[in-house]
């Protein structure tokens, strides 16, 4: 390399720094997502929703400078999530992370707490989120919505009295019992028996022989993934025909292309994908668009409303004269509680949990159709 | 930026403890672990639920997480230390399995998938040291006493013995050693030292669950000592550094797209990890260590 290339590539460093200067203007979040590994795909989904929502902020010029995003890999994992988060508060500075995964989410919560940046939620609904303190936001309801949502409608449209639980039996499971056990007496219903399962197992004809012994009008599941679709099927083989309801994991393609999963019921956010809601609406429009051959998801949408709930924050607070940081967020966000997203108006509550309206959906064996929309609990 | 690198310096300290440890077995003795993440975790839930329930003393802490630990590595390598070679590594893959079974499912005592929370920070002295420095502090000083503890034991006939176990089992029982009684000692030896990293790690983070303690982990740390150098006292430190801090250097390179970082750093793990066995099989700092002549 001669004097003479080094000079210029000094010079074009300098360039460089000198347009970075002149951007100061523009805004950063992060993104702490699962983007190799195991649960990488995942984060390609989630990446879906907030790239997007980073466009139509910048194409409608709500905020003063260009927002961008910052994004770490976490890998799914508590640690790197951890390097991860204290890359982006402490290096890259950023005034608002959205993030994912319950170990993820747990483990950074503190730091989060330490450096007042509000961590965003859109993808775990395990209830202790519920409790990580007034910087964690989730903008998605949390499991017991679910339960609240699903209980009444079976009583009440599929007058269903007996219900039988089975659950995994860790925090979601537990919070799912919790909540059947304190809703149904109320309600009008009884929990005749709760069976809980490992997370590992895949063989249910001893469970089905007991939930047939219980004779329950409804059968709710609390498990998630691959174990789902085997308790279906192994229910159907057995000969248990009651109704079988469940909650948003329930959403599988495989699922819903299973036979036996016919007639099951599951809640999830109301998202109506052709709402003619002008903010839903884009949303889907431009998504097709920008993804062809995709079609939009409940955690696309979900952090596309958390990249919304920043630019919305913001506006509000550059009408002050307010700085961007996270306290001033927190602060507005306590006082305008209510938000236009993508799936209709949310609610925040004051413990960072949302309420939003619920939808209860039906798998007819090939695909999935909405069968009623709940009104926010 | 500063925290940002005391945070980085800390895991790496943590991540070093167990990469010198898994050296210990593996570059001295020859045993193939893949389940030293197990020991890992225990030393975290001990550091975890006496934090939660009693308090988070380290003088107490520590010695109960490293006797829990070398007593389970103790019950668990004398079976499976009697088979060799690839059959011990088989049936370590067996401990890693249970052992992350009864991680997730004694939630009593683990708090199962959804781990533990609000761990308090560690205690010395009824000073509480919670802060960045303090934390690396504790770390670095625990790193610095674990590699002058099996550097230590190394040099002594008991180091001799582990090196003829593994240059020649055979031999080695030929000349009247307790091949099975030197194998689980240092199993057991290699265990507690790993809780020490496992009580630092559940007191740093104040959040652990069983996504820290899984084959991934196991795995990751015999890269660490592979690429870094088996067999040698600077490998698995110069091996921790170079694999927690690559990602975080990659994410720095303008050219490369932020999304990619994670698919690049593995595709380079794999890349280093096979030109290394073919060109330097002693690793980085066993080339050094060539060098020097």
């Amino acid at each position: 390399m001669t004097t003479r290339s080094i000079l210029r590539a000094i010079a074009c460093a300098a360039t460089a720094l000198a347009c970075l200067s002149a951007q100061a203007q523009d805004i950063r979040i992060g993104a702490n997502f699962p983007l190799s590994g195991p649960q990488g795909s995942y984060g390609d989904v989630f990446m879906t929703g907030s790239n997007l929502a980073v466009d139509h902020i910048n194409a409608d010029k709500m905020l003063p400078g260009k927002l961008s995003i910052v994004y770490e890999d976490s890998q799914g994992t508590p640690q790197r999530g951890v390097i991860g988060m204290n890359k982006l508060v402490n290096v890259d500075k950023v005034p608002y992370v959205l993030s994912s995964f319950t170990g993820v989410l747990k483990a950074t919560a503190p730091i989060a707490a330490r450096s007042k940046t509000p961590i965003l939620n859109g993808s775990g609904v395990a209830p202790e989120l519920a409790e990580q303190g007034p910087f964690f936001w989730n903008v998605l309801p949390l499991i017991s919505f679910d339960v609240k949502a699903m209980l009444p409608y079976l009583i009440k449209e599929r007058k269903a009295k007996r219900f039988v639980l089975i659950y995994v039996d860790e925090t979601v499971g537990q919070a799912v019992l919790k909540e059947m056990e304190s809703t149904l007496p109320a309600a009008g219903g009884e929990l005749v028996a709760a069976l809980s399962i490992p997370a590992s197992l895949q063989q249910f004809s001893g469970i089905a022989a007991k939930v047939r012994e219980a004779r329950p009008d409804a059968i709710y599941i609390a498990s998630w993934g691959a174990q789902q679709v085997q308790i279906v099927k192994q229910l159907r083989d057995n000969g248990v025909t009651q109704q079988l309801a469940s909650f948003s994991t329930f959403v599988l393609p495989e699922l819903e292309a299973l036979p036996e999963s016919k007639g099951a019921l599951y809640t999830t956010q109301h998202v109506n994908w052709d709402s003619p809601d002008p903010v839903t609406r884009r949303f889907v429009e431009s998504f097709r668009a920008k993804y062809p051959g995709k079609q939009p998801t409940i955690y696309a949408a979900n952090f596309y409303n958390s990249v919304r709930l920043f630019a919305l924050l913001s506006v509000e607070l550059q009408k002050k004269g307010k700085p961007i940081t996270g306290e001033n967020l927190l602060a507005q966000r306590l006082e305008t509680k209510a938000f236009d997203m993508v799936g209709g108006r949310i609610v925040f509550q004051d413990n960072g949990t949302v309420a939003a309206p619920m939808q209860v959906n039906e798998y007819d064996g090939k695909s999935t159709r909405v069968i009623a929309v709940l009104p926010v609990q | 930026m500063l925290a940002y690198l005391l945070n980085l310096a800390t895991l790496i300290c943590i991540n070093a403890i167990l990469a010198v440890t898994l050296n210990f077995i593996l570059g001295y003795a020859g045993i193939f672990s893949l389940a030293h993440a197990i020991f890992f975790g225990i030393g975290a839930y001990v550091a975890a639920y006496m934090g939660l329930t009693w308090g988070s003393s380290l003088l107490a802490v520590l010695p109960v997480a490293m006797a829990v630990a070398g007593a389970l590595s103790l019950v668990l390598a004398l079976p499976a230390l009697r088979v060799r070679g690839e059959y011990f590594v088989a049936a370590s893959l067996g401990l890693q399995m249970l052992g992350l079974t009864v991680f997730a499912e004694w939630k009593s005592v683990t708090g199962g998938n959804s781990g533990l929370s609000a761990i308090p920070p560690a205690r010395l002295f009824q000073q509480e040291l919670d802060g960045p420095y303090e934390a690396l502090g504790l770390a670095a000083g625990c790193l610095l006493a674990i590699v002058a503890v099996t550097s230590v034991l190394l040099k002594t006939s008991f180091g001799r013995n582990l090196r003829a176990v593994r240059d020649s089992e055979s031999a080695a029982c030929a000349c009247g050693k307790n091949v099975a009684a030197i194998k689980t000692l240092s199993v057991v030896v290699s265990s507690a030292l790993a809780a020490v990293a496992g009580v630092l790690y559940a007191f740093y983070l104040s959040f652990i669950n069983v996504e820290s303690f899984t084959l991934d982990t196991s795995v990751q740390l015999m890269a660490m000592i592979i690429i870094g150098g088996v067999g040698t006292v600077l490998g698995p430190i110069v091996g921790a550094v170079l694999l927690m801090v690559l990602p975080s250097l990659f994410s720095y390179l303008p050219f490369l797209p932020q999304t990619e970082v994670g698919s690049i750093q593995q595709i380079v793990y794999g890349l280093a990890m096979v030109l290394l066995m073919i060109y330097r099989p002693g690793g980085i700092a066993g080339v050094a260590r060539q060098g020097v002549k």
